[in-house]
Order: C-alpha cells, then structure tokens, then sequence
C-alpha cells in the first residue's frame, strides 16, 4: 500500500515555539528603539503609522487589544459600515477600499474591508505592531520632552497586582504619538505628572468637530504628538460621533508634522 | 428705551473676522446709512492692522477665553501650545472658514475692543465686528453657557455661525433628529424654516441685528418686543425669518418715531 503523502511538511513542535519566539525577539530588539512609538493602533494611529513609514520611519504601533483597527470596524451603534465626509474618501480611493455615496459629502464604506484595508496598508508600508501591549507611562528627558514609553503586556495589567507583580519595560522613540482616542492615555499620564492639563471633550458636534480635530492635530508637548479623537480630549473640542474622516486626516496631519520636525533635527 | 441718549456718532466702522462668505457687508453699511443717515466705512479684517507681535498676545488671550464646558463657570486657563498655535494661524488667516469653538463672548469683547481703541472707547464710532466665529455668554437662568447671535457693548458683535446655531429651529427638526433622521434631509425639509451656514438670506437678516447694534450705541436699548419690528429679540429661528423677513413693517410704530427722532438730531 502506498504510504499517504503529508499535505503540510513536518514540523516539531519546538521548531514552531523556536521560530515564533525568534522572530518575536529579533524584531522586538530592533524596536526596543524606533523613530516613532504610536500608542493605539486604530484609524488616525495607523494612517500617521502609514504615511511615516511610507518615508523610511522606522514606525512601531503599540496596541493594547489583540486585533488592530480600534473602533474602525464599526460605525455607530454596533452597525458595521463607517462613513467619513468630503474629502475623506479620497483617502478610501488611495487605500484601495470601495464605497458609497450616502448624500452630498458623504461616503459610507464597509467597516471590515476599510479597516483590514488600512492596516495592510500600515503593514506593506513597513510599520510593526506590538499587541496584547498596553501603555503604562512615558518615559522623558530633559525639559520634559517626552522621548518613550513604558510598557507591559495587556493581560498584566488586567489582573490584580497581588497576582501579577511584573513590572514594565520602556522603549525608546525619537517621537511618540498618542493616538489611543477619547482616553488619551499618554496625554493624561503627563496630567498626572503635572505637565499638561487637559479638559475632555464637549458634547457632539459632527459639523464642527472634524475640520476642528485636524486643525488642532500637531505636537502638544516636545516628543508628543496627538492625533484622532485624543485631539479633541486634549483641547476640549466637541465630540465627533460615528464619522472617521478626521481620523483618517488628523492620522495623516500628525504623520506631517512628524516628518517635518525629523527634517528639521 | 432708556431716556439717555448717547451722541449721534460721526461714522459707524464695520468689520470682519474671518470668512463670511456670501454676505454682502458694503449692503449692510448702505442699510444703515439710509435709515440713520450716518456714514459707514468698511474697515476688512479685524487683525490686519495689528503687528506680528500683537497678534501673538492676542492668540494666548483667544486660547485662554474658550468655554469647554457650557455647563460650568468660565475659568481662564493656561493655554496649551496647540491651542495658541491653533488661534495663530486662525486669525493670521482673513479667509479661516473653520468654527465650533465656543468663545466667552464678554472677554472676546474686551479683546476686540483693546484691538480697536488705543485707550479710551470712542463713541464717536459705532463699531460692528462680523465674525464668523461663536461666542456665548452665561444665563445666570439655566446656568449654562448659550450660544449668542450678538452682543451689544463697544464694540458690537455679530456671529454668523451664532445666527444659525443660536435660535432654536423648529421643534419637529429636533424630534424628528433624535429619531434618528439624518440631519440633510431634516435640512431639506425645513429648509425654510431656518437660515443654515451660508445662507443668501444672511445679508438681509443681519441688516436688522446691525440695526440693533446701533440702536444700542445710541440708546442702550437694541430690542423690541413687537415680532413684526426688525428690532424685535428673537429666540427661535422662524421668529428671526419673520421678524426681519416678512414682518408686517420694517420697524414698529414706536421705534419709527424714535429714529425718527435721532435722525433729527443729527
């Protein structure tokens, strides 16, 4: 009887542990020090992710959920399908990600397919991803320039300290992004330290609030830029609603502002 | 209406912040010049005329004076950098079309009023600023901040975005809104019923608030309580179209007989 070929090769077991862990360490090492550290890996943190690796930024996306995406998956109310206003779709045509028009000015779009679309695009841009990571604190230098952030795994975090003492680790960035939406988690712990004071946002304003999230989109602090709705936690500005158009556009403002200040150094 | 009048002022100066679109302010300073027969000039952005270094001053004071909370008190704050960076670039710019933040219209007065007069108020000039921003004040009512159309002191203001956010629309719009309805339809469907951002209407309405502004420089009294008089305080949107659309007269009886009278002591 002929013997049955395998259809997959045969692999031990220790070899699939060997290469996870060695790929894992290899690229954590080269990361352990980055160009740019974005905390949150949602729309605006992957289009700013995006556009600076496009130019050769050595980028790292620090995700505390397992998947990538944030709340890009979903619009409002749990329904699947995101809209962004004029002209936000214009990124959807560059990302390759198909849509609709609703009425004038706005442009609905599959949540799933835009969102995998956008994080391939970080992908193929060359952008690493640190999951399962949660934010514990910047790290900083002289005049308080904000040049890293403490880490640890998110499970860690979730159980209580009596369970799990394990402490965190830093890594390095010559800028850090924060990125991680209405918490505004790096722009808080920097109200804690009494650098920085911010006041919430305000109540929901679509019209307004987009044109106003990517205008106030920059460096809120030496080494700290804000993008997407952390924008508005930071400055008080009106909530935004289910519209991911400023996302998109304040991800890629924050990717400018980057880019020039590297240039400048 | 106050029994102290204030001296007929030689010129009433208009000006602007930020882009207006389509209202037509040189129609506005025709309007006021053929009802009170007083000369207006048209002095452009509010801005222009302030030094590099003043503008910057200004820019901290603008990034100081945003309510962030309409519930709660105003209480100043130190800026953060983007946020005078923000007001930099806003009022560096004549054609800025971005807005939503809410100004503490008291203090945005005080600063457009230290940008106008060197040291002492001038009531020789009439002064109206069109802005294209938003400014409320606190009802000491409600105890929240409101959104205003205007505010009447030296200088006067007057918010284009705050005529369309200001005065309530219809009821059925915010029903049918929580209901779900998607905000351009509702817009469609009402659209008569209230003025929206850019309205054409915006120049022939605000010919009647500017009427207000000067009636307050001259009386300390802008407002009637007749709906049918361009003067009349309008808190919904169909009362602000009626009143300084369709109203049964340009002014009351009574107003009529009192610029009547101004215009005579000229």
């Amino acid at each position: 009887m002929a013997k049955k070929k395998h259809i997959f090769t045969p692999v031990s077991e220790k070899e699939v542990t060997r290469a996870i862990v060695d790929s894992f360490a290899r690229q954590f090492i080269e990361y352990v020090e980055s160009d740019c550290l974005i905390i949150g890996g949602g729309p605006s943190g992957l289009m700013a992710g995006r556009d600076i690796a496009l130019k050769g930024v050595k980028t790292l996306i620090v995700e505390r959920n397992n998947y990538i995406g944030g709340g890009f998956w979903i619009g409002g109310y749990l329904m699947n399908k995101v809209t962004v206003r004029e002209p936000a779709q214009k990124v959807l045509e560059e990302l390759g990600i198909p849509y609709e028009k609703a009425v004038k000015g706005l442009y609905v779009a599959d949540g799933p397919h835009a969102c995998s679309k956008l994080i391939a695009a970080a992908c193929d841009a060359g952008v690493k991803f640190a999951n399962m990571t949660i934010f514990d604190d910047v790290v900083l230098r002289e005049g308080n320039r904000v040049c890293g952030a403490v880490v640890n795994w998110t499970p860690v975090n979730a159980l209580p300290r009596e369970i799990t003492c394990v402490d965190p680790i830093a890594l390095e960035a010559k800028f850090v992004v924060d990125s991680t939406g209405h918490d505004a988690c790096v722009v808080k712990k920097l109200e804690e330290r009494g650098i920085l004071k911010t006041v919430g946002f305000g109540a929901m304003w679509v019209d307004q609030s987009e044109d106003l999230v990517v205008e106030h989109t920059g460096e809120a602090h030496p080494g700290l830029i804000v993008t997407g709705m952390a924008v508005a936690t930071t400055y008080g500005l009106p909530r935004m609603g289910p519209t991911f158009g400023a996302m998109l556009l304040s991800g890629r403002k924050g990717a400018q502002v980057i880019l020039q200040k590297m240039k400048k150094k | 209406m106050n029994d102290f009048i204030r001296p007929i002022p030689s010129v009433i100066d208009l000006y602007e912040e930020g882009d207006l679109g389509n209202l037509n302010i040189f129609k506005i300073g025709e309007y006021l010049e053929e009802e009170m027969h007083i000369p207006f000039r048209l002095r452009g952005n509010i801005y222009k005329r302030s030094s590099k270094k003043r503008r910057e001053g200004v820019s901290i004071e603008l990034a100081r004076i945003k309510v962030k909370d309409p519930g709660k008190r105003f209480v100043s704050e130190v800026p953060l950098h983007g946020e005078v960076d923000y007001e930099k670039r806003r009022i560096s710019d004549s054609h800025w079309k971005i807005f939503g933040i809410l100004y503490e219209g008291v203090f945005y007065q005080e600063i457009v009023s230290n940008l106008i007069f060197k040291q002492r108020i001038d009531l020789n000039r009439c002064i109206i600023l069109f802005t294209n921003q938003l400014f409320g004040t606190w009802d000491r009512v409600t105890h929240r901040y409101h959104a205003r159309v205007s505010l009447y002191g030296f200088p006067n203001l007057i918010s284009l975005p705050g005529l369309v956010e200001a005065p309530a629309k219809p009821k059925a719009f915010y029903l049918k809104k929580q209901m779900g309805t998607p905000v351009e339809w509702l817009k469609e469907e009402y659209r008569e019923m209230f003025l929206d951002h850019g309205d054409s209407r915006m120049t022939e309405v605000l010919k009647g608030y500017a009427m207000q502004a000067l009636l307050f420089h001259l009386t300390g009294d802008p407002f009637c309580a007749d709906r049918d008089c361009r003067l009349f305080n309008s808190h919904w949107q169909e009362e602000v179209l009626h009143s300084q659309m369709d109203g049964k007269y340009e002014f009351c009886p009574r107003h009529e007989k009192i610029l009547k009278g101004l215009r005579e002591r000229r």
